[in-house]
């Protein structure tokens, strides 16, 4: 669609101009003949027509509704009933839900700067010229692509059980400490360390942001006796910042909605011990399972506002710290 | 140019019927049933495991092979996912037409109107309800509605390795006490270094039991049976059982969920429903058995008969074939020869009478109902209020929280009571 628009829209607004020239003071104005555009249009928003009907319906629809259900009581099965901010107060009274955002926020506040770390670390190392450089590329990219899927989670649950992997490996160090599974206090990291091994795409994303570093200015540094260290953070860093925050930013935002991997370690209970109970767990328990479907669109939405939130203060920061080219911001 | 500047009037209504049949023909194949003379199709979900699962799909091939103008789909999750499901389903106004079902829950859905009173179908004859054991027949019915028909009873039992029980000498007749069982549990612990139980503080229905050999109850008509005096005690008795070793290391019994603590051989005893000892047998590699409940004074131990049963949802469009289908479920022989006593005793007298077990775990089932029921210790069942399965899940959830360390029992008694009003005031 969109080279249908450009190749056209030249000789249609000149089209409009000549008419308004001819328009003039005393004139009489001859309407602008009916632009071919209006068609096209009509054509874009036919062929546009199951997305918008998908977003109408799937997904604007649905949070309004949603909206609405945060301010009732509503059991999946009953008409909902009006209850105004009741959901919101009992949310900050429960102890549980308090643990669901301590979880999350230690979850986001740890796991997301590792994840960065160890993603850049790595694109760093391939970013370099050397043999079998593509193979890397993609062997590190790989746990990305089946990260996300369920089968991960069940392998990663495997690898921290009782007597597997990484136990015995433990045991070789004499630390005999048993699975992490079931330990409500080394579950967690079980957690991050899933999601840390799925950094290959901000990998790329960083990858892409290091090849765009002008070699000259490594090469200056050099000459003016910058290390290793000091080429990194005086050059790199700053050259990369813009990228860096792209991934801040989506990483982040990725945090907050963890689910998937929480759930399926957990075997579903998001415990033991609600250690791994993560907001989106705990909305899901809530909603589905307890039939508060009222109570978990209100988390939902709450949820929503602080990731606004966390995302305005991150565009703020940036100010500080994201060095754009001239004329670049 | 001229082709990308558009397309006529026809290529459009051409596109817009394409995309009309398109939604049509998907409309068309969401649908369960067929044409009024074509088979009909309903939906069968139910919780449980993969060896469920291919008992099931074998009932089913019967099924259709003696109804040929009525097709099964069958779903299955594991139990609590079964209904999250469920209710996300039901909600939505698409419910399987039969689902396993407990007790637990035919309040709750009776409120909702959830679940098909299978009365009038009985009445028609689709459903046949002669030929029930003990009366097994009006299990689930609830305000003269028939909400549910039972495949099975089951009672609760204490299941035990055999050959640990046995090493260690342990009396478990009938009539023993908690005191008995738990002089038992410390010679298993001392003499073979086995945790004697898997730790039973969250088992909802244990603790029924519990309470209903001291004259109270875990539910009443309204809501909770029994206060925070009665539970505090209950749970600090179970964190220094665990601290001990008696009761299983609970870090391991988590980490090994699904599957059960004594079936890995976490720990020598279980308590649970007398079915799940067939379960126990397939994935363990001892031999289990099965003691009765411990008593408080030598006679009573507050059982009674629980069913799995199969119960209609109000929505389906073909209330008589559900009807037939549950009708074969529960009366034909077949279906015991192939179930067992997977989802307990049969409970009509022509699939009790048409399963012979042969099987160790099946015989031990079939002689330990026997014994209670001749013991004459077997009780009418408590109510389950709306809302019982969240405050089940609440019971066994917070209990392992606790005997992990994570929650002073105080604490832990408080937040359970707290949840419990919530899922009540909720459901």
């Amino acid at each position: 669609m969109t080279h249908i628009q450009t190749s056209t829209s030249g000789p249609v607004l000149d089209k409009d101009l000549a008419a308004v020239e001819r328009s003039g003071p005393g004139r009489k104005t001859r309407p602008a003949p009916r632009p071919r555009g209006h068609r096209e249009n009509l054509t874009g928003y036919l062929f546009m027509s199951p997305w918008i009907a998908g977003f109408l319906f799937l997904i604007a629809g649905p949070m309004v509704f949603s909206l609405y259900l945060a301010f009732t009581d509503y059991n999946l099965f009953d008409a909902p009933k009006w209850v105004g901010l009741k959901n919101f107060t009992d949310m900050f009274a429960d102890p549980r839900w308090r643990q669901s955002v301590k979880v999350t926020s230690w979850y986001v506040v740890i796991g997301t700067p590792i994840k960065l770390a160890a993603a850049l670390a790595v694109a760093m190392l391939l970013a370099q010229k050397r043999w079998g450089q593509s193979f890397y590329r993609a062997a590190f990219y790989a746990p990305s692509l089946i990260g996300a899927s369920v089968s991960a989670a069940i392998v990663w649950r495997a690898l921290f059980s009782d007597d597997a992997v990484v136990d015995r490996g433990q045991q070789l160090f004499g630390i005999d400490a048993g699975g992490w599974i079931g330990d409500p206090d080394m579950i967690i990291y079980a957690l991050v360390g899933l999601t840390v091994w799925q950094f290959g795409a901000p990998m790329v994303i960083f990858l892409a942001g290091l090849k765009q570093v002008p070699r000259e200015l490594y090469e200056a540094a050099e000459m003016d006796g910058a290390g290793p260290w000091r080429r990194f953070w005086s050059v790199t860093l700053p050259m990369i910042s813009p990228v860096l925050f792209f991934n801040v930013l989506l990483e982040t935002i990725h945090s907050f909605q963890i689910f998937g991997s929480a759930y399926i370690v957990s075997n579903g209970s998001c415990g033991p011990a609600d250690a791994t109970l993560v907001y989106t767990c705990y909305l899901y328990d809530q909603g589905f399972a307890n039939s508060r479907m009222g109570f978990a669109s209100a988390m939902a939405w709450l949820l929503l506002v602080a990731v606004g939130l966390v995302t305005a203060v991150l565009f703020w920061s940036q100010k500080r710290w994201v060095h754009y080219e001239e004329g670049a911001r | 140019m001229s082709r990308n500047q558009g397309m006529d009037r026809r290529q459009m209504l051409k596109l817009a019927g394409f995309s009309a049949a398109g939604l049509g023909l998907t409309a068309a194949g969401c649908g369960s049933g067929g044409g009024s003379n074509g088979p009909v199709t309903i939906r069968h979900a139910w919780w449980g495991a993969d060896d469920r699962a291919k008992k099931v799909q074998e009932c089913v091939t019967l099924f259709e092979k003696k109804h040929p103008k009525i097709k099964v789909k069958t779903d299955f999750q594991q139990y609590p996912d079964f209904w999250k499901k469920f209710n996300t389903q039901a909600a939505g106004g698409n419910p399987p037409d039969v689902i396993q079902n407990a007790v637990t829950f035919l309040r709750k859905y009776e409120a909702k109107n959830v679940l098909l009173d299978l009365n009038p179908q009985a009445k028609k004859g689709n459903l046949k309800l002669e030929g029930f054991r003990a009366g097994l027949e009006k299990f689930a019915e609830i305000d003269g509605k028939l909400l549910g028909v039972p495949v099975g009873s089951n009672s609760m039992a204490l299941v035990i390795d055999e050959k640990v029980f046995e090493k260690a000498g342990v009396d478990h007749s009938l009539g023993w006490t908690w005191d008995d069982w738990y002089a038992g549990l410390q010679k298993i612990k001392s003499g073979q270094g086995i945790a004697g139980d898997s730790g039973p503080h969250g088992v909802m229905y244990l603790y029924d039991l519990i309470l209903r050999q001291n004259g109270k109850a875990f539910f009443t008509e309204e809501g909770m049976g029994f206060g925070e005096s009665e539970l505090l005690p209950y749970w600090t008795e179970a964190l220094a059982r665990v601290k001990s070793g008696v009761y299983a290391d609970q870090k391991k019994v988590e980490q090994i969920k699904p599957a059960s603590a004594l079936a890995k051989g976490l720990s020598a005893g279980e308590f649970t429903w007398d079915n799940f000892s067939v379960r126990y047998s397939a994935e363990g590699k001892s031999s289990y058995s099965l003691a009765p409940i411990p008593t408080t004074d030598g006679k009573k131990t507050g059982q009674y008969l629980g069913s799995l049963m199969l119960s209609g949802t109000a929505r389906t469009k073909h209330p008589a074939e559900v009807a037939t289908f549950i009708s074969f479920m529960t009366h034909d022989p077949a279906v015991a020869r192939i179930m067992g006593y997977d989802r307990g005793v049969p409970a009509t007298t022509a699939q009790f009478e048409a399963f012979q077990p042969t099987d160790a775990p099946s015989k031990a089932i079939g002689a330990y109902e026997t014994e209670i029921a001749k013991a004459g210790v077997l009780e009418p069942i408590t109510p389950h209020p709306a809302g019982a399965d969240v405050v089940e899940a609440a019971f066994l959830r917070i209990g392992g929280d606790m005997s992990l360390g994570k929650a002073s029992p105080e604490d832990s008694v408080k937040q359970f009571f707290s949840e419990a009003k919530t899922a009540l005031a909720s459901n």
